[in-house]
């Protein structure tokens, strides 16, 4: 009873997101297309829409959408639907820099926030300056190699090495300085968010009606692309460190909140009630039992909230953070290339020294769990944390006396000009892949957009909500619907049209590839063991990063934000894909083999519909990575929604950057809903 | 079923003596009257309603939308008795003995401890007697992963604010009790199931609780384990004299250790008496089917298999007590090859010969013993 109407229109959502590709521009194909289409679906798939109503509606409401756009041919949403928000937006903007310095508001309760930031901020960038490169290098190695267990083990002092190879290499690669204002920022973020994080995880995990609420708050931060947040903060606290600050520690509190709050709540719920039986009262329960038992969970939300402090403090440099998101950004506009893919590796060698050191820190409190250390360990343990404190001192106090405040210049190597003749040489030599690029963006991505926009407003609205009822509950019909109308109402139907097209076509290349390799590394072993550290890496890297490599192979355009999102939002497509895999049932398959099933009936009907669910999941983080990255294209001349938040915060326009801003959020939500599969709606 | 009240004629027999001095010493460790947990909308209903009571738990959940896991059930569990619960999953004896410290608040009826009214109990009483009065033991141990054995089984004392080395003192006696010495430093993960469950065990022991409540403890473990544990248990008992409320699902278990059985189905008491009682003359088909396999002359007794002595052979033939087992009566009368008499206080009560022990095994003794049981 319960499965069936769950199947057929679940299978049928793929075909909503190749909609757009049997829609060419011109109006005659579109009949084509139409007329051709369906039919040779042949018996099968009508008996299926015969079967099961949803999945009716949903392809009718697709075939109505392809009729209309053929017959209307332009379908924008009307001018008089549209509401002036640019009018009282720049009234706003004014508004804020008049009373900015005067405001009570500002005066007493904000000014005070941002003076903290900046204060915290600078005081950190002077401490590592008065340490010198020295006394960072030495600490930094020595903090990483005590989290990781302080002993002569394989992972502590490979996770030693990791910290002191990514520090030098980023004075080699003459970058220390905005590296140390990196540092300095992730310092400050990271405690506040960490903080902030576990009492909101607290509130929620304890509270069930702190729950209800900060849950939602929580899936919808999820979703929002780390753009959406900057503009605001911007036009609130300036531009500088304390907006970049705020909108960092507001992007990254969500999963140590999230996964404390899961922690507390999953703990062994016989070790709660053992603690109870003896007479435990709540505080008692909760410092003696619940903490302890939902540490690993925060330890992974801490590694997460810090990998997300970096994404954003990168990317934060559009609104003024400095650091190395800076010199990407600046580089990038002055298209220096050598200069921006330093930069690059720097931030990259940056996450892999913090998400390695504090996933060590992780396993290492799990170890400690399964086993007692000996006393001689606690001992050296507890030896290096002080060594490390009192080196920090000394260093703090005569750093500068023992080394330089900057890495020497004579140990580092200018790799720019090196990588900028790279550069040149593939604009040069490879040519065809600029060529490739635009071809994608002709072929492709232009007649997807001029499909949908074909498409009249109210039958997308109408497939939405098909799509949305059918896919999950009418509630998700209703919020497709309501972000789609807030959409075209905000006046950006067009540009959101244009976004959506390059997040479907990055998003069937997504899944495709995330697909194809998902299952190979499920299936060969060998494939896995060597894609699982390529994905680590590519999965802590910062989205600004992913730009860099995009930009010098195919130059800027609209297809760029495509490509990247592409390789942003693979990695997780293809993990999700392997372990939904890897889930199916052992004695299934092994059933399967015995009846002589051949490797493609294996994969095809046992395994991929087995791991549907957990498909179904990558897809909907597909949606999101994707959109979050096709907007950052913005900047190289993705055009579209992303462009015009840029817009708005080169030039600290509201009326332009805050309803683009919007829209994207709007996007995420409707898009999320409607991938998202009725079973998380469920769960809950 | 079963009538509570001769129950409580019989708890004023003397008993065992208490670890901890009782509030009331005549009154037995739990009294349960009329106990009802109900789940779902609007559970108070439930109970003081003749016509729900009357529906069956099936009938009761489509009408009502309500689940009644423990329905109107009364009994006493005597000082120093090993009492247990037995009933398949579902029947509802995990819930009946969270009801007896409130670890599940029950929706109606009542409960005294010592004579003391536990649903009266305000917060800090309540906490008072699970902390002091009872300890319970979990299927799943419900053990500290982050602990080692030594502050796991302190664990208790720790929140009762027993200052540390006290605490580890104490902990550390109790470890060699249940035979754990040398595995004080040792984290739960590192122990097979049956020391996890000894960590269990001496965590309730730790607190000398009055009574000691089993949750299924043993389901979980090997049958080999669990027979040990099982003989743990019994020689606990045995040196301590504890109260013990025992759940379980595993007939033989409840034998081995039970000094009466309550056997329950679909949330209501549906015989309780001693093992013997319960294998020699089940209440219904229910508990007939269930006690099928039992070996009969393991549980029942030469009083209850013995028949009249007649003048002849009162004065010879060996000797053996009414509490004798068939088992070893077979035993006697084999060796000897000739019938046995059954002797309480030099005074003759009957005889058992082949043919008696024999119908014992055979399982046809019911029509005899059903007369006799009366007298017992």
């Amino acid at each position: 009873m319960s499965a069936a109407p769950t199947e057929t229109p679940v299978t049928e959502t793929p075909v909503l997101d190749k909609q757009p590709d049997t829609t060419p521009g011109g109006g005659q194909s579109d009949a084509a297309a139409a007329v051709k289409g369906v039919p040779s679906r042949g018996p099968g798939l009508r008996a299926r829409f015969a079967g099961s109503p949803k999945a009716l509606i949903v392809g009718m409401a697709l075939l109505f959408a392809i009729v209309t756009a053929a017959v209307t041919g332009n379908g924008t949403w009307p001018g008089g639907l549209e509401v002036d928000v640019k009018t009282p937006l720049t009234d706003l903007t004014d508004w804020l820099s008049l009373n900015r310095t005067t405001h009570p508001v500002f005066l007493y309760f904000l000014l005070h926030i941002s003076n903290f930031a900046e204060t915290a901020y600078l005081s950190l960038v002077d401490l590592f300056a008065a340490m010198g490169w020295l006394g960072v290098t030495v600490v930094v190695t020595l903090v990483a190699w005590a989290a990781a267990g302080a002993d002569l083990s394989r992972r502590a002092l490979r996770t030693g090495a990791i910290a002191l190879g990514a520090l030098a290499l980023c004075g080699v690669l003459q970058m220390w300085e905005p590296t140390m204002e990196t540092l300095s920022l992730m310092t400050v973020a990271v405690i506040a968010s960490a903080v902030i994080g576990l009492l909101l995880g607290l509130a929620s995990g304890l509270s069930d009606r702190c729950e209800r609420v900060l849950r939602p708050v929580f899936d919808v931060m999820q979703i929002m692309p780390a753009f959406a947040y900057l503009l605001p903060l911007m036009l609130i606290f300036g531009i500088g460190q304390p907006p970049a600050l705020i909108a960092t520690v507001i992007y990254a509190v969500p999963p140590m909140a999230r996964l404390t709050s899961l922690g507390l709540r999953a703990a062994d719920p016989a070790a709660l009630e053992a603690s109870v039986s003896l007479g435990a009262t709540g505080r008692q329960q909760l410092l003696t039992a619940r903490l302890p038992l939902a540490r690993k969970q925060m330890m992974l939300g801490l590694n997460q909230t810090i990998m997300m402090c970096l994404s954003m403090v990168v990317l934060a440099s559009l609104i003024g953070a400095g650091g190395l998101g800076d010199r990407i950004y600046r580089a990038m506009a002055t298209k220096d290339m050598g200069m921006a893919l330093t930069a690059g590796i720097s931030v990259v060698l940056i996450a892999v020294l913090l998400d390695r050191s504090t996933a060590a820190a992780g396993e290492q409190l799990q170890e400690r769990v399964s086993q007692v250390a000996t006393r001689a360990a606690l001992l050296l343990r507890r030896g290096v944390w002080l060594l490390a404190l009192v080196l920090f001192v000394v260093f703090a106090l005569f750093g500068t006396a023992l080394g330089q405040e900057a890495w020497p210049e004579a140990w580092s190597v200018d790799l720019t000009t090196g990588i900028q003749q790279g550069v040149d040489w593939i604009t040069r030599e490879l040519s065809f892949m600029a060529n490739w690029s635009d071809a994608f963006a002709r072929g492709v991505l232009n007649p997807v957009r001029s499909g949908l926009i074909a498409v009249p407003w109210w039958a997308l609205l109408l497939l939405v909500a098909a799509v949305g009822w059918a896919v999950g509950t009418w509630r998700a019909a209703m919020t497709g619907v309501l972000c789609l109308a807030l959409i075209g109402a905000l006046g950006l139907w067009d540009a959101s049209m244009d976004t959506l097209s390059q997040v479907f076509a990055g998003l069937a290349l997504t899944v495709l590839v995330g697909v194809l390799i998902g299952v190979l590394a499920a299936r060969v072993p060998t494939i896995e063991r060597v894609l699982r550290p390529v994905l680590d890496v590519m999965q802590t890297m910062p989205q600004f990063v992913y730009l860099i490599p995009v930009i010098g192979l195919i130059g800027q355009g609209r297809a760029v934000g495509v490509f990247a999102a592409v390789i942003y939002a693979a990695p997780a497509v293809i993990r999700i894909t392997t372990e939904s895999l890897k889930q199916v049932d052992p004695t299934v398959l092994e059933a399967s083999r015995s009846l002589g099933d051949t490797t493609s009936q294996q994969l095809f009907k046992v395994q991929l519909p087995l791991a549907r669910k957990g498909l179904l999941v990558g897809v909907n983080q597909g949606v999101v990575l994707v959109l979050s990255m096709v907007v950052i294209g913005g900047m190289v001349g993705g055009g579209a929604l992303g462009y015009q938040v840029v817009y708005g915060l080169s030039k600290q326009n509201l009326a332009i950057g805050l309803p683009a801003g919007a829209a994207i959020v709007c996007l995420g939500l409707m898009l999320d809903r409607l991938s998202q599969p009725r079973e998380k709606h469920g769960g809950r | 079923m079963t009538d509570p009240n001769t129950n409580t004629a019989k708890t004023t027999e003397p008993t065992a003596a208490d670890p901890a001095a009782p509030a009331d010493p005549a009154a037995p460790a739990f009294a349960v009257r009329d106990l009802w947990k109900v789940f779902g909308p609007k559970a108070d209903r439930i109970p003081g309603d003749p016509a729900h009571q009357a529906l069956s738990t099936a009938e009761l959940r489509e009408k009502t939308g309500c689940t009644a896991a423990v329905r109107d059930v009364s009994f006493d569990v005597r000082r120093g008795e090993v009492f247990v619960v037995m009933g398949l999953s579902g029947s509802g004896k995990s819930t009946l003995v969270r009801t007896l410290t409130r670890l599940i608040e029950p929706t109606s009826g009542s409960i005294a401890m010592d004579g003391e009214d536990v649903l009266g109990m305000d917060k800090n009483r309540l906490r008072e007697l699970r902390r002091r009065q009872t300890a319970m033991v979990f299927q799943h141990f419900g053990l500290l992963p982050h602990r080692s054995v030594l502050d796991n089984v302190a664990y208790g004392l720790e929140i009762q604010g027993v200052g540390k080395a006290e605490r580890r003192a104490k902990a550390q006696e109790i470890v060699e009790k249940v035979g754990l010495a040398g595995m004080e430093e040792r984290r739960p993960t590192q122990l097979s199931g049956g020391q996890q469950q000894r960590v269990g065990l001496a965590r309730a022991l730790a607190v000398d609780p009055e009574v000691l409540l089993f949750d299924e403890p043993f389901s979980a473990l090997d049958p080999l384990i669990r027979r040990d544990m099982q003989e743990e248990v019994i020689r606990l008992h045995r040196e301590e004299g504890r109260t013990m409320v025992f759940i379980t699902h595993d007939l033989s278990e409840a034998l081995r250790l039970g000094d009466r059985i309550m056997l329950m189905r679909d949330g209501a008491i549906v015989q309780l008496g001693t093992p013997e009682e319960i294998v020699a003359n089940p209440a219904d088909e229910y508990v007939r089917d269930f006690v099928r396999d039992v070996p009969r002359e393991q549980v029942i007794s030469v009083r209850r298999a013995m028949r009249p002595a007649d003048a002849a052979e009162s004065g010879s033939g060996k000797e053996l007590a009414p509490d004798t087992l068939v088992v070893d009566a077979i035993e006697a009368v084999a060796s000897s090859g000739e019938p046995c008499r059954v002797v309480e206080d030099g005074r003759t009560l009957g005889i058992v010969d082949h043919e008696r022990l024999l119908a014992v095994v055979a399982g046809i003794d019911g029509t005899l013993a059903d007369t006799e049981a009366v007298t017992v």
